[in-house]
């Protein structure tokens, strides 16, 4: 019983996502009202109908009481809304099964608002204009672009819950130093600069390439003149590519072949008239092979041909049992869509989206790239992310808008108008600059509105009151952002756009196919029991499981926490594997909540269990500094996370404020004992545990 | 803190937003009139909203800056709005206590608006809200505990004597239990702690005063001090208070037995004074529920965490020993003659106690004359006690029975003009048909309260009752239904009995005894009960008794004389004794805070003013206590930031949370053995034990 949606002020409905018992659960509803012979609304308007009145009751009180809600929960917790507003969206989310807590939700929506912004860039900065993206006015399009983020959704739900990378959000390396020294030359001498001497990129500049191994990350190499990639926005990508090639995760357990995937986007053909059907297949076929509860995307897991669902070119690899290893056929699918649903963003192929990124020596956030994700063999990916030459202008555009933003702010806070703003140094540096962009860029519109706003910040004659000139802020924003889009992404790869031509990519994807076809199999299993020490258990007797992070590089180390019948991890596999699995979440969970509120240590014992939680800062050498008190968060702040809100990366600001000699690093150790041992035995392990992962992550990876 | 009251009434909209009907305020003390309104409107609409979502009304609507915790009660709503950093079981709890006092003192919420006017109901929320506000610390807001007396503060043996007290009160008539408070602070309570949450706020003695149900008549003949005011229980309160009797009626043999064996101060005394169901009805039950609470020990009057309490592990020794010093001295011009005559009748083993009993006996040898003088009562109006006033919430509340529509105009004709002279419509509360029925029937009464007169005039009588009692609970003894099966025919044959009197012997005397206003209240689910309370300067004996309590002014100056003596004296001790607000020792090393579950009591020594220690302390409890409420498995916690570090434990029965003051040595958060914050546990219960606080 899970339900998301995105709506305007005005309870439009922007993006909803719904599981298939609250899809039912509506339908129900309905039903029962409705007359018989009508057929029932959309999903989407029933949604609305039903929510309207919280929205804009939200919004009153917002008007009114410059508050708003953040919360509701009904009588035992069986149902929880989340309400949080960004910008002028509201987005809402609702669970009615008890499987999350406001922490999960509230993360789902920071996600969600994240992925937003990477497909999006600053377009999100203008509500406006993110509405013509997320709810284009042509149904076909819209249905495509809410299929895209519904199953990037379900993807993140299906991760969140079942990989430990997830669950902390932090990438998880597969440890096999040698395989990545091979692989980091590979990335370097075929892929990077193999497309940046080629003369084909269309100035398209390759800056990051790294492999994957289901979610794990194997290898990563990045070109000398890109900045480096945040951990938020790696596990972004792991996220599009786990979207779209899924993992066999749970397949697996009763299928010894892994199965060929079909690629994501040539789902969206029957899944799009009969998407019910569909769903209510899949969770037939979850149940009866006996997988976990969680029901996963029918498209990854074929363990025969079945015809009827499967688009024709799935069908064609099963019937070949061979995996997909040539790029062409993967190509055929892509074209049978393209001709089928023109302009499609969510095509397989190249992708425009923003991440954060250094541009001439300064910081920028969602700056466009272009991924391409090189499938090499079922759970091995490749993904090479290039830079378009239009960077520096969303540099450009990025500091103007946040210039106009600041601007916009101090008017609403003061009423600094007509004189007092003139005589403001932001404001002279700010017309210099905007003077400048508008000449070279011309632009009809966005010359009108700049001196429509010049002629009401800058008179001297007619001053214009601060609500004239908000208004006049409002509208220079707007173009700015219409520029925006119109260069990133009207003219992006998956529209079109200009990007690595398909030789190219054939190229790099056949060359590493040709490097690692001997370790194929081995990382395969090996990403499946990625074991960091394997002697754990009988080094710190009493210790159950742990993960540890460095939240500096944002990496995790952790036993592997399968619960999959056929490999067993540590903790053996099946029922044991799955409770310790609910007790490491429900730590992950609680450890959240604790540092939320300022808790850097917590420790605590229920039932049979012990859990331990400790967050440190230390400097390149290992010394431990000084713990500082971490800032207390009201309940309805964006969560302690990296995917939506870069919470340690914003701790790491904080601290570094008190010790800017040195380079401060930040970790933290989740660790389950059993209850039986004392504190100081267990305090001790925990030491000595983090002492001996801090010696083994010091191997130099990337 | 705000409340609010909201009626959504009938709402076709499909958007109920937008159709927010007049709103009823409660009491807004820090918002505006108009945000008030809105935000009713909006709450209620969104309450609507949620409730078709989801198929249950939310139980918290939470802003940014406010969390409000809701009910939805009929047609009505309630809304409290609390601040965020409350925790939101916290919230909620609040919310129910505090419907329940508003229960517990105006009866159902759609009754209670019907019949008193807003104004008047406005001003008792008022009353309620800042009551609660003076006395509610932070603890006692993370918590929702009750206001209790430092008991390491207090003699332990004043303690006991306030048990005693109680104790004595009990075996008054028509009295079921009650509590002792001390400057709005409980001292002892036989109530189980829901019941004692309402005690302990009083309504406007403004509103209740001009009553004329409670005062204008009765008013003259209570003593000073004493006011008696209809109050409602829940079925399941109800239930409680009377739970005991039954069973001691089943085995008569072996319940004093037992008692004995558990509880050596408890006399079994089914003969000292004339009600003896009633008696133990109040007597036994309390005791049981001390019982559960104090799990520890056996005895609950010295299972006080006292200190000086070795010995208090042998109750009977204790007793025998320490009481006859301390408690003789009181209430010793009571006539300890009777007393202890009657203690030597009753064989009890500790006789030393019944000088503090004695005040009960004195009136048991006027009782042939108080009894006669109560039946002549009605005439001067006693009955109307229970009359008027809840006959007005028969007609108010629409009762659906035909009859009762004769009736009304001549009960309100009596509650207006108070004439002494018309007794047959005070048959209506039963006190005259009591005495008509009393020959023939009080054997084939089903109800306990039946017997109260008959026993009362003459002690033979009262064995059939018992007898019958066992009969009647015997069938279905064990199951929980009875008492609401036996509650609903009460409550449902009773207004036709009350609306025509003539009709009474038809219906038997089951129904008329009890109260017709019963029916109204009963069916709502509440039941209507007296509470008498007495005051002694800052001392409250707050009692609650079955109904006919109001009308019988034998009993009521039983209760009184038996308890005022011992009260002055308690009172003239604890003021003695108790630390003039003990500026918090400035050497204070460390906070703690105990929270018994069971008891809904917290000890802590937290100071007034919390110093910034102390306010990371509270945070860290109430962050903490929301854990052990949602995870039941959990029994021990840690925490710990830069600047302080907190353990917690719990079990079933209770929570302890410790803090150490020193400034610890800054440490970096790497797990250390050296860490201060992982030797608390050991701290805690080596210095907790000098509190009382065993966590071994």
């Amino acid at each position: 019983m899970k339900c998301v949606l995105v709506a305007t002020e005005g309870a439009e409905v922007l993006f909803y996502w719904t599981d298939e018992a609250f899809a039912e659960s509506l339908r129900l509803k309905f039903g029962r009202s409705e007359n018989e012979g009508e057929e029932l609304p959309a999903l989407e308007d029933q949604l609305s109908t039903l929510l309207a009145p919280v929205i804009i009751s939200s919004m009153t009180m917002l008007e009114k009481l410059s508050d708003t809600y953040t919360c509701f929960s009904t009588e035992n917790g069986d149902y929880l809304y989340v309400l949080h507003l960004f910008g002028e969206c509201l987005f809402v989310a609702i669970n009615g099964d008890h499987t999350e807590d406001e922490g999960d939700l509230r993360q789902k929506l920071c996600v969600l608002k994240y992925l937003f912004e990477v497909h999006f860039g600053l377009v999100t900065v203008d509500g406006q204009l993110v509405r013509k993206e997320l709810r284009p006015p042509d149904r076909e399009r819209r249905v495509q672009v809410w299929e895209h983020f519904q199953s990037l959704l379900r993807t993140y739900g299906r991760l969140r819950e079942r990989e430990q990378c997830f669950a902390v959000e932090a990438v998880e390396r597969l440890i096999h130093p040698q395989l990545c020294e091979l692989c980091i030359e590979a990335l370097e001498r075929h892929v990077i600069q193999a497309v940046n001497s080629s003369p084909e990129r269309a100035g398209e500049e390759a800056l990051h390439a790294f492999l994957l191994v289901h979610s794990k990350l194997l290898a990563f190499y990045s070109s000398h003149s890109a900045s480096s990639l945040r951990p938020a926005d790696l596990l972004a990508l792991i996220l599009l590519v786990q979207d779209r090639y899924p993992s066999e995760s749970t397949a697996e357990d009763d299928d010894p072949q892994p199965s060929p995937r079909k690629p994501r986007s040539s789902e969206s053909i029957p899944v799009q008239q009969a998407w019910s059907p569909a769903s209510t297949a899949r969770a037939r076929r979850s149940s009866a092979t006996e997988t976990d509860s969680f029901s996963l995307p029918e498209e990854y897991f074929t363990p025969a041909p079945s015809p009827g669902e499967q688009s024709s070119g799935s069908t064609v690899w099963l019937d070949e049992g061979t995996p997909p290893t040539d790029a062409p056929q993967v190509q055929i699918a892509e074209d049978t869509l393209q001709t089928l649903v023109p302009h499609s963003p969510v095509a397989s192929g190249p992708r425009r989206i923003f991440l954060d990124a250094s541009v001439k020596e300064s910081h920028c956030p969602m700056v466009p790239h272009t991924a391409y994700c090189l499938p090499l063999w079922p759970g091995i990916n490749m993904v090479l992310l290039t830079k378009s030459p239009g960077s520096p202008l969303a540099l450009v555009l990025c500091q103007l808008l946040d210039a106009f933003s600041l601007l916009e702010k101090k008017l609403k806070e003061g009423q600094e108008a007509g004189t007092t703003l003139r005589s403001h140094p932001l404001m002279g540096d700010l017309r210099q600059r905007m003077d400048k962009f508008v000449k070279n860029r011309g632009g009809q519109e966005i010359q009108s509105t700049w001196l429509e706003f010049k002629s009401k910040a800058f008179s001297r004659s007619e001053p214009g009151s601060s609500w004239e000139l908000l208004q006049a802020c409002g509208k220079v924003k707007r173009q700015l952002c219409a520029i925006y889009r119109l260069s990133f992404l009207t003219t992006a790869p998956g529209r079109g756009g200009p990007h690595l031509p398909q030789q190219l990519q054939d190229k790099v994807q056949s060359i590493m196919q040709e490097k690692l076809t001997d370790w194929k199999d081995f990382l395969l299993v090996k990403s499946r029991r990625n074991v960091t020490m394997v002697s754990y258990l009988e080094d710190f007797p009493g210790l159950v499981h742990f993960i540890y992070v460095d939240r500096t590089t944002g990496q995790m180390v952790a036993p592997s926490l399968s619960s999959s019948k056929r490999i067993s991890s540590e903790l053996g596999r099946g029922p044991l594997a799955t409770f310790i699995r609910t007790k490491v979440w429900s730590l992950i969970r609680l450890a959240r909540r604790y540092l939320q509120k300022g808790y850097a240590t917590l420790l605590f014992r229920e039932g049979d269990f012990c859990f331990s939680y400790f967050l440190w800062f230390e400097n390149e050498m290992g010394y431990k500094l000084q713990i500082i008190e971490v800032p207390v968060l009201s309940d309805d702040s964006t969560c302690i996370g990296v995917l939506g809100g870069d919470y340690y990366r914003k701790l790491l600001r904080y601290y570094s404020k008190s010790h800017p000699a040195e380079a401060v690093k930040c970790h933290e150790l989740l660790a389950l004992h059993l209850s039986v041992i004392p504190t100081d035995v267990l305090v001790q392990q925990a030491g000595e545990l983090a002492r001996r992962l801090w010696e083994t992550s010091r191997l130099p990876l990337l | 803190l705000l409340t609010t009251r909201h009626r959504p009434g009938c709402v076709t909209s499909d958007l109920p937003l937008y159709s927010s009907p007049a709103p009823d305020f409660a009491a807004f003390p820090q918002t505006l009139l108009d945000q008030q309104e809105l935000l009713c409107g909006q709450i209620a609409g969104v309450v609507r909203c949620i409730s078709d979502i989801s198929a249950s009304a939310p139980a918290l609507v939470r802003l940014r800056k406010l969390k409000f915790a809701v009910k939805v009660d009929g047609e009505f709503l309630w809304v409290l709005g609390c601040a965020v950093e409350l925790p939101d079981i916290s919230c909620k709890q609040f919310l129910d206590q505090l419907i329940g006092v508003f229960n517990f003192y105006n009866g159902p919420v759609s009754l209670a608006y019907k019949n008193c006017s807003q104004e008047d109901l406005r001003a008792e929320w008022d009353t309620f809200i800042e009551q609660i506000l003076k006395n509610t610390g932070d603890l006692h807001k993370i918590f929702s505990s009750l206001w209790n007396l430092d008991r390491t503060q207090v003699e332990p043996l004043l303690l006991l004597k306030a048990a005693l007290i109680l104790q004595t009160c009990q075996r008054s008539p028509h009295v079921l239990a009650g509590c002792i408070l001390y400057k709005g602070l409980i001292v002892s309570t036989q109530l189980p702690p829901s019941l004692t949450a309402k005690v302990l706020i009083h309504p406007a003695a403004s509103r209740h005063q001009p009553c004329p149900c409670c005062f204008v008549i009765l008013g003259a003949a209570l003593p000073p001090n004493v006011r008696i005011m209809p109050v409602f229980l829940t079925e399941e309160e109800a239930t409680s208070l009377r739970e005991f009797p039954r069973e001691q009626a089943a085995s008569p043999a072996a319940a004093p037995a037992r008692l004995q064996q558990c509880s050596a101060q408890q006399p079994p005394h089914p003969r000292s004074t004339g009600a003896p169901t009633d008696n133990a009805t109040g007597h036994v039950e309390p005791m049981a529920w001390m019982l559960a609470a104090t799990p520890e020990s056996a005895c609950p009057d010295v299972a006080w965490p006292d200190g000086k309490g070795e010995n208090g592990h042998l109750p009977g020794c204790d007793l025998e020993n320490v009481k006859p010093a301390k408690l003789h001295s009181p209430p010793r011009d009571e006539g300890p003659g009777l007393g202890s005559s009657l203690v030597k009748e009753l064989h009890l083993p500790w006789g030393e106690e019944e000088p503090d009993l004695s005040a009960i006996h004195i009136p048991e040898a006027q009782e042939t004359e108080t009894s006669s003088g109560y039946f002549a009562l009605p005439s001067t109006g006693a009955p109307d006690g229970g009359g008027p006033c809840f006959e007005e919430f028969v007609r108010d509340s629409g009762d659906p029975a035909p009859e009762s529509r004769d009736a009304p105009p001549v009960v309100m004709a009596i509650s207006s003009v108070l004439s002494p002279s018309t007794p047959e419509m005070l048959s209506q509360n039963g006190a005259l048909e009591q005495h008509d029925d009393l020959p023939g029937d009080s054997s084939q009464a089903p109800f306990p309260r039946e017997d109260h007169l008959p026993g009362r005039t003459s002690r033979p009588r009262s064995w059939p009752c018992s007898d019958l009692r066992q009969r009647g609970t015997a069938l279905p003894e064990g199951e929980q239904g009875v008492e609401r099966s036996v509650g609903a025919h009460d409550s449902c044959s009773a207004p036709g009995g009350s609306a025509l009197p003539e009709s009474q012997d038809d219906n038997g005397p089951s129904a008329d005894r009890r109260d017709p206003g019963l029916a109204p209240a009963s069916c709502m689910g509440l039941v209507p009960t007296n509470l008498y309370t007495h005051s002694v300067n800052g001392l409250v004996l707050s009692l609650l008794a079955e109904e006919p309590l109001r009308g019988d002014d034998a009993a009521i100056e039983e209760v009184y004389h038996s308890s005022l003596a011992s009260l002055n004296g308690l009172e003239v001790h604890l003021k003695e004794t108790l630390p003039k607000d003990a500026a918090a020792s400035p050497s204070r090393t460390y906070n703690f805070t105990h929270y018994d579950r069971i008891q809904n009591v917290l000890t802590a020594n937290l100071p007034q003013t919390a110093t910034p220690q102390d306010r990371r302390f509270l945070r860290a409890v109430s962050l903490m206590h929301s854990d052990f409420a949602q995870l039941p498995a959990l029994y021990e916690m840690t925490v710990r930031n830069a600047s302080t570090a907190v353990y917690a434990c719990c079990s079933p029965a209770q929570e302890t949370y410790f803090q150490q003051l020193a400034a610890a040595a800054r440490s970096s958060g790497f797990p250390s053995p050296q860490d201060g914050a992982f030797s608390l546990p050991g701290k805690a219960r080596q210095k907790l034990l000098k509190h009382g606080v065993n966590l071994l």
